[in-house]
């Protein structure tokens, strides 16, 4: 073996990661292997440094079909049917082209619940971008918006539910992650494995051309001025074969006649057919001259990494070829016949019929770990310890000015552009309440679904951050009347070569299995975007972890929104709260500060408040329900009062808090673990604390819903805050559409 | 002396970027309507700016400037020409 | 009775529409593809809203070149009920079956939100139960929903009461904040001059279960109980 032979190729791999491929092939590998060795061994594809800690996670529960490990999570919701769901990242293309980036972000997930047998029936997109008022800012934030509504309402599945987040580290780095779940029958669902040799590989969908060579190994490297120059790196979607795609697997699907199917996504055919062919311990032989293409004379490099959109590989019983080919010629999707599943053990790829490649699958699919080092940030503890800013006296002009700030205003100039009603199950529609809700017409009962995360909490504080977002999903979806029973989660962090962010992912990790663990809710699956980090400033995004949850509703009588309802309706606050203002709306946009002590996500305070406010609603006796996260309470008042079109009279002195603490401390604090319950009598209310107190959460009633248009908190009698309604929902709803339509 | 000039922006993607607008026009209108001879079909944006410059460089050169700084259309996966007409 | 849902390629409201027909109201109802649709055995159809052809060249445009559009036509001739919902009223208009054009919505944005309806004329196959001057709730979701017509032919299409919904406030008036898209005169829905052929820009179909309204109503049920009662007179 010639030890120093120079590789034909661009590659990324280590030069330990080089020795391996030579010591497991025992050979010098041809070019073409060391592409797929390239792709395969990515970060991106094989979260080669994140899989010791995503290990962490609890994955399983009593509902939990499939756990972490293949296309989507799914989970048992009742009555033979059960729910698929799956979160996806695609920062860094939309970073540069974001109406393609973020289009194809699309239809790379909704392949993947496609691959599961499921139909995709909801999209979520929690969104980061930089501060609004930049140039940049509003371009990749129009854009962004533009390709995810195009291509999600051409392919007829309705967004229902995303945040928009405004930081100055996203600016550079925007953050586009995407969620789908999908709807399938217990005894339908598929698995991505190929198990039965003998079986035909039939790749469907678009032709196959150059794209995206090198796109998977381009999100392992940052961004910098020369990836304006990397042509190929950004597809364009085509949401209408998507569509033919979708209703085509789902009919073929049903003959019977399909054992495996895979979407094609990072790392092209090499990555579909390894992973297929490496969990159904078989081989694979794939003809390359066979493949539908759409340019002239591309090599087999090309043709196995290729990542040409809208692309899916079938395995079928021979028996049933006919019938599977008769369906795809009705939609009038292309496909050829490309091999088939054989038991060699072997992936082996010809050309021309020459042997390209042979490579037992499992060395592809499973790249050797990297332990990388995590180190505690030196600041971190001199940012906790910040000076405290002089305690304003005008909270009322702070609280109008906190409603109008981009993270907390109005969204609606978002998701007015998606199709959010499409396929008629959207009960809760966006905008409207905590989570979104989608009945299942099959069962009678409903999913609610919600994605969080706070990225300043998480930037003081990963552990706390991890753990937070996980309870702030599950306090989401339990205030819309659901319960919630597993999420997935979309990591995105700044350069993990550099111990600092490899320590924010290992302790958002931590936090988020730790708060998995307490309230029972298991992991199934997730995605990890690494190297969100402008090259040039060093700049790496605050580390984002988002939580997407499901919950389910068994009773529809026990859906609840969060706008106040009756005049005389009772005010009750389960869950305590805490001076924890670091990283809070409150520091960031009156103060100018970062800093200072963020909240703590404690597993047996969250438990207890969410089971409080499960059985309240679950007793009939709530009328409205929001938790407090961004803003903190005075918010969460806020807009509740808000939607409602109705005024609120709260005591403070009322609210339990521990002491001492300030009064902006009071209002504006991010303490986890806090509902504001609505109900419509004092003796429900004493129910409720009842409850509580049975639970073991701190809780009060502290005001009543006026019939007027006055937002009146005071404490001791003394005036707090004394805002109109109506003007709050003025400064509300002005500052998106504000930013984007002028300039 | 200024003069007015009449300067077309033609922006459409790459030759290697897909269009499946295009494609599907193609496919599904144009040779399904019979019109065997028409072999491929790629869609675009027209932007027509009436401009006042010195001459033909000058509008050009305008015209060029704003599409690059005002993202008028995006390299990435963009080519664009550029036609000035009249004076 | 037996009603058919035409299923172009990309139209993706037709599940919800045959949900409606078959599930609320027990209507025969059969889901066909385009390719396979034949007018003769049906006695009514209804063409669905999504992205036909992905909107391609002008929403509509290639689909009305579908085989099935001469079946259409046939049954249009026939004097049988025919309704477009959104794309499906696109795939009219470009068929040469509706007057008019329906161009890019004035904000150049897709916007999905509720409307309020106000029921033209009771004369058309989907409006019999109707009254005139009747306030409807629902919902649009399009980026190409403006209707337009010239100057000449809007005065004939009034003249000859094929104006069927326009978007008006709560009071009925047809203001500028309640029209979603810009079209013109406010018009959300045409009929043929035989009022059996409707268009229409909203969505019935998502207006037909209470659960699913932020008003508690059913107003687009009321489209699919008119055509049921057209057809058994």
């Amino acid at each position: 073996m010639v030890k120093n032979k120079p590789i034909p190729v661009k590659i990324n791999l280590t030069p330990k990661e080089i020795r391996m491929v030579r010591k497991l092939l025992g050979r010098e590998p041809t070019y073409v292997e060391w592409g797929m060795f390239d792709i395969m061994w990515s970060e991106h594809c094989s979260y080669k440094s994140s899989k010791p800690i995503l290990k962490k996670l609890p994955t399983s529960s009593p509902k939990v079909l499939v756990g972490p490990g293949y296309d989507s999570g799914i989970v048992d919701v009742g009555d033979g049917m059960a729910v698929a769901f799956k979160v996806e990242s695609h920062n860094h293309p939309s970073a540069i082209e974001p109406y393609n980036g973020a289009a194809t972000g699309i239809g790379g997930i909704v392949r993947d619940i496609l691959a599961t047998g499921a139909r995709p029936i909801l999209l979520i997109d929690p969104l980061r971008f930089g501060r609004l008022e930049t140039g940049r800012t509003k371009w990749l934030f129009r854009y962004v918006v533009k390709g995810i509504g195009d291509y999600g309402n051409c392919i007829g599945v309705p967004t229902v539910a995303g945040e928009v987040e405004f930081d100055e580290s996203f600016e550079t780095n925007c953050l586009v992650n995407v969620a789908c779940y999908g709807l399938v029958r217990k005894d339908k669902i598929f698995l991505a494995r190929f198990d039965k040799p003998g079986d035909i590989l039939v790749l469907i969908g678009g032709a196959t051309g150059r794209d995206g060579i090198h796109g998977v190994t381009f999100a392992s490297k940052t961004i910098s001025e020369e990836s304006e120059e990397d042509r190929p790196a950004v597809q364009i979607g085509d949401p209408f074969t998507k569509k033919l795609l979708i209703e085509a697997v789902l009919e073929v699907l049903e003959t019977g006649y399909v054992d495996g199917v895979k979407d094609l996504g990072g790392g092209g055919l090499t990555c579909a057919t390894s992973e297929m062919a490496a969990k159904g311990g078989t081989g694979v032989e794939i003809i390359l001259d066979n493949l539908h293409v759409r340019e002239e004379g591309m090599n087999p490099y090309e043709l196995m990494l290729s990542e040409s959109q809208e692309r899916m590989l079938l395995a079928v019983n021979p028996e049933g070829l006919s019938k599977v080919l008769g369906i795809l010629e009705k939609y009038e999707i292309p496909y050829s016949i490309i091999g088939k599943v054989t038991d060699s053990g072997k992936l082996i790829v010809k050309f021309k019929d020459e042997i390209v490649a042979s490579i037992p699958p499992k060395y592809l699919a499973e790249a050797p770990i990297i332990k990388r080092k995590a180190k505690k940030p030196l600041n971190l503890e001199k940012l906790w310890r910040i000076k405290k800013p002089k305690e304003p006296k005008n909270f009322s002009e702070i609280l109008y000015k906190l409603v109008s700030t981009p993270n907390i205003a109005c969204k609606e100039w978002v998701y007015q552009q998606y199709d959010h009603e499409v396929g008629v199950r959207t009960i809760l529609k966006p905008g409207g309440s905590d989570a979104a809700v989608l009945r299942i017409i099959e069962t009678g009962k409903a999913i609610a679904v919600k994605a969080d995360c706070n990225s300043r909490h998480s930037y003081l504080d990963p552990f706390n951050g991890g753990a937070g977002a996980l309870a702030e999903a599950s306090r989401n979806v339990v205030c819309v009347g659901a319960e919630p029973l597993a999420y997935t989660d979309c990591c995105n962090f700044g350069n993990p070569e550099k111990p600092e962010v490899f320590w924010q992912f290992k302790r958002g990790v931590e936090g988020l299995a730790y708060m998995s663990r307490k309230l029972g809710i298991p992991c199934v699956g997730g995605n990890v975007s690494f190297y969100n980090e402008d090259s040039e400033s060093k700049i790496a995004v605050k580390p984002s972890l988002v939580v997407v949850i499901l919950g389910l509703i068994e009773n529809l009588d026990w859906i609840t929104t969060m706008d106040l309802k009756n005049s005389g309706d009772q005010i009750v606050i389960v869950g305590k709260t805490y001076p924890e203002l670091g990283g809070s709306e409150y520091y960031h946009e009156i103060h100018g500060l970062t800093g200072g002590k963020p909240p703590k996500a404690d597993g047996n305070r969250e438990k207890a408040t969410l089971q409080t406010v499960m059985e309240a609603i679950r007793k009939g006796l709530v009328t409205a329900a929001h938790d407090c996260s961004k803003g903190g309470l005075a918010i969460a008042l806020a807009l509740m009062a808000i939607k409602g079109k109705l005024g609120v009279k709260v005591d403070l002195s009322k609210i339990p808090t521990s002491k001492p603490i300030r009064m902006d401390e009071l209002l504006f604090s991010e303490s986890h673990s806090r509902i504001i319950l609505t109900t419509s009598t004092k003796e429900n209310a004493k129910q409720i604390l009842k409850i509580a107190n049975k639970k073991g959460a701190p809780a009060n009633l502290v005001g009543k819903v006026t019939d007027d248009d006055n937002f009146t908190l005071t404490f001791d009698g003394r005036k707090i805050v004394e805002c109109s309604v109506t003007q709050m929902e003025r400064f509300w709803k002005e500052t998106i559409p504000k930013a984007l339509e002028v300039g | 002396m200024i003069q007015t000039f009449i300067v077309e922006v033609i922006i459409e993607n790459k030759p290697a970027a897909r269009d499946p607008e295009g494609e599907t026009i193609h496919k599904d209108l144009i040779l399904k309507g019979g019109y065997e001879n028409v072999k491929s079909v790629r869609t675009g944006k027209y932007l027509k700016f009436l401009v006042e410059a010195e001459d033909e460089k000058h509008a050009e050169k305008i015209v060029f400037d704003l599409c690059n700084a005002l993202r008028i259309y995006n390299p990435v996966v963009h080519t664009h020409k550029i036609l000035v007409k009249g004076g | 009775m037996k009603v058919a849902v035409i299923q172009f390629p990309g139209s993706n409201c037709d599940l919800d529409v045959v949900h409606v027909l078959r599930n609320i109201l027990n209507i025969p109802t059969d889901l066909v593809w385009h390719k396979f649709f034949q007018n003769k055995i049906y006695d009514a159809v209804i063409l669905p809203g999504g992205f036909s052809y992905g909107d391609y060249l002008r929403s509509g445009a290639i689909a009305s070149h579908s085989p099935a559009m001469e079946e259409v036509k046939k049954m249009a001739e026939d004097g049988k009920p025919v309704l477009g919902i959104c794309n499906g009223f696109q795939i009219l208009i470009e068929a040469g079956l509706l007057p008019g054009a329906l161009l890019p919505n004035d904000c150049l944005k897709f916007v999905c939100k509720w409307v309020i309806l106000k029921c033209e004329t009771s004369r058309t196959a989907f409006t019999c139960l109707i009254p005139e001057g009747k306030i409807l709730y629902m919902p649009v979701a399009h980026k190409e929903g403006r209707y337009f017509n010239l100057e000449e032919d809007l005065k004939s299409i009034w003249k000859e009461q094929q104006v069927v919904f326009r978007y008006v406030d709560e009071n009925g008036n047809p203001t500028l904040e309640a029209n979603p898209n810009g079209s013109i005169q406010n018009i959300a829905s045409v009929c043929n001059k035989e009022g059996n052929v409707v268009g229409l820009m909203p969505h019935p179909e998502r207006a037909s279960e209470k659960i699913l309204s932020p008003y508690k109503n059913s107003d687009g049920l009321l489209l699919f109980e008119s055509m049921i009662n057209y057809l058994k007179r």
